[in-house]
């Protein structure tokens, strides 16, 4: 079980049209603020391992870096912390806002791809407020799906938030279900989170398990 | 299937004299139904079981055999099968465990290509058998027949079906077909489903299982059949959630059961939580028509009047407002007196006779946005029990396409009452929880 190459998910992401945040990988300090600088801070610093579950917890990620000093400065922490360890590289990500939400999908052996969705950060980690479908899925059943959660008065608006666009999400909840169908060997799927703002969607954080 | 729940000749192998064994109660409950079927025992070291003679083996029976139930040690279940696939029996059922279940799957293995090469439908093995009520077929170890009903229940654990019988005993529900189905070598959970849309004897089809051999299949057949027939369902084993390895949050959070849950929604089978829920809203899906939300309430108890508010409320069901017109029309009947407050829920008065409910059910029946009723009655000293289940006996007959569910309460006091309701298939709760879950799964 390891996390599939960025070249790969990336390959799979523009395959099934599943937008996410502009995103390069790099070993090369130089080239990677390069393109920082290209995209425009702030930026994410985050690495990419094929056997690193949990990035952050051993200091491979960070967040909200402003300018070309703070860039150089984490770029070096970063390769303190991984030191000894094999990496693919480090990824350069902009910083995308709005709602976080997570998408995501398991094999399982009973009843093959099951998608989920969910609100991200405390809505889905501390009170597990997610909903559940067999893929295939159908639009309309992905509009239901995100309906059944409790966060989604979140996503509508509620104390005047911006309203995201229900649509845009349900057609990413679909490709996922044809990606989930048709690539057999993907065992399962974390985009969390996903940041929804009006009619944008962006995937921010992605864990393709093969 | 036909071999299987309307045999007209059945050989037992394995039959026992000897009480208490599983080849006795099979020969026991077999030989109950043998004015409408031959019954064939077998047993090498008998000569004669309950009064009937006693073959050697099957090859030794000139007729022939629509079905073959073996009951013996599992060591010679292997060739007792090949024995019956010679005699061409039309469907096999194998009683006897030992097998998958046991950690023994070779030998079901073989066993199923055998049944297989010779074109034979097995049920089981590692099974209590199977019930067909209406036809006085009793194929299981049982300890007794239900009565029949409109009822189809399928179990994959055996010692809980008995248990279920006894308490169908209990509380009036009769079955349409009963089937213990094993360990699936052969037919399985979804065969039976398919087969139970057709039948005309089957309203409703009740399973209790825990675990699926293919969860997509069975979605598929689910979906079809609950078209035409509602589906309900209970699942063991929900406190394997734990399991999944966390690598991922959706592994962590999309659970067996969760799964399990979200996939029985989406193919239309209604999970519940309890057997007891499984039951009474099996009989309410077998006795009454399908609804639109909102529902009326009829008590001669404010408290539970109340109470049954709380739970529609928990459970989704609207309980609409009295409209202008039946609150004038309640006015305007004579036989309302003293009742000042007419609301939803419509309380009575402890004092409340009988035409007093017929006045009430009658008025918020009529009501367009009222789609369904429950029906309280509590036992004070002046209630007319009786008289009460034979005016909601006359309402569902008027108002066909309006479900009436009871609760009367009161155990003995309402106990002829009650039988007066279940007589004309009106399902009565001696809790009002309990009518108000079961009228919830009416709602479409």
């Amino acid at each position: 079980m390891e996390i599939l190459s960025f070249e790969e998910t990336k390959k799979l992401l523009l395959k099934y049209k599943l937008p996410f945040c502009r995103t390069e990988i790099f070993n090369s300090k130089e080239k990677a603020l390069l393109f920082a600088e290209q995209i425009g801070f702030p930026v994410v610093l985050k690495i990419h391992a094929q056997k690193i579950f949990h990035k952050s917890e051993i200091g491979g990620v960070k967040t909200n870096i402003k300018n070309k000093e703070e860039f150089e400065e984490y770029w070096e922490e970063i390769q303190k912390n991984i030191e000894g360890k094999n990496i693919e590289g480090v990824l350069v990500q902009e910083m995308c806002g709005g709602n976080e939400i997570a998408l995501g999908m398991k094999r399982d052996s009973q009843f093959g791809p099951v998608l989920m969705f969910g609100l991200g950060g405390i809505f889905i980690e501390i009170i597990k407020d997610v909903s559940l479908r067999v893929a295939p899925i159908t639009k309309g059943e992905a509009i239901e799906m995100m309906r059944e959660t409790r966060g989604i008065k979140i996503l509508e608006g509620a104390r005047g938030k911006k309203k995201a666009d229900l649509e845009r999400i349900a057609e990413m909840l679909v490709n996922l279900s044809n990606l989930s169908i048709k690539e057999e060997n993907i065992q399962s799927i974390d985009f969390n989170p996903v940041m929804v703002s009006g009619s944008n969607a962006c995937i921010a954080d992605f864990r393709i398990i093969i | 299937m036909k071999n299987i729940f309307n045999p007209k000749s059945i050989a037992l192998i394995g039959a026992s004299g000897e009480n208490n064994t599983v080849g006795f109660g099979l020969a026991d409950n077999l030989l109950k139904g043998k004015k409408k079927r031959k019954i064939f025992l077998i047993n090498p070291f008998q000569k004669e079981i309950l009064g009937e003679e006693c073959f050697e083996k099957i090859s030794d029976i000139k007729d022939k055999i629509d079905l073959a139930i073996i009951a013996v040690p599992q060591k010679i279940v292997k060739d007792v099968v090949l024995e019956c696939c010679l005699k061409k029996v039309g469907a096999i059922i194998i009683v006897s465990s030992g097998f998958k279940e046991s950690g023994n799957g070779k030998e079901e293995e073989e066993i199923k290509t055998i049944v297989n090469k010779y074109k034979i439908p097995l049920l089981g093995p590692n099974c209590l058998g199977i019930i067909n009520p209406s036809i006085d077929l009793n194929a299981s170890f049982a300890p007794l027949t239900p009565k029949k009903g409109n009822i189809a229940f399928l179990s994959q654990s055996g010692a809980l079906l008995d248990s279920v019988l006894g308490m169908s005993e209990n509380e009036d529900i009769g079955f349409s077909k009963i089937v213990s189905y094993g360990n699936e070598a052969d037919l399985g959970l979804t065969d039976f489903i398919s087969y139970l849309k057709d039948d005309i004897e089957t309203k409703v089809i009740a399973i209790y299982f825990e675990g699926l051999k293919d969860g997509r299949k069975f979605m598929e057949v689910a979906k079809e059949v609950v078209k035409t027939k509602p589906i309900i369902a209970i699942k063991s084993g929900r406190s394997d959630m734990g399991k999944v390895a966390a690598t991922t949050h959706t592994g962590t959070l999309a659970g067996d059961y969760e799964v399990y849950r979200a996939a029985m929604k989406q193919c239309g089978v209604v999970l519940v939580d309890t057997l007891e829920e499984l039951f009474d809203s099996a009989k309410a899906l077998a006795f009454l028509p399908k609804m639109e939300n909102g529902i009326g309430i009829v008590t001669n108890g404010g408290g539970l009047g109340v109470l049954t508010v709380d739970y529609c409320s928990e459970a989704g069901i609207d309980v609409p407002e009295l409209s202008k017109i039946t609150v004038s029309s309640l006015e305007k009947n004579k036989s309302m007196g003293k009742v000042l407050v007419k609301r939803n829920p419509l309380d009575l008065i402890g004092d409340a006779l009988s035409d007093k409910y017929e006045a009430g059910m009658e008025a918020m029946l009529k009501q367009k946005d009222i789609n369904g009723l429950i029906v309280i009655s509590t036992p004070q000293i002046m209630t007319e029990h009786e008289k009460n289940a034979k005016i909601v006996t006359e309402m569902k007959k008027k108002y066909p396409l309006k479900p009436v569910v009871c609760c009367f309460l009161g155990g003995p006091l309402v106990s002829s009452a009650v039988k007066m309701l279940e007589e004309k298939d009106i399902p009565n709760y001696p809790d009002v929880k309990r009518a108000v879950k079961s009228i919830k799964s009416l709602i479409k």
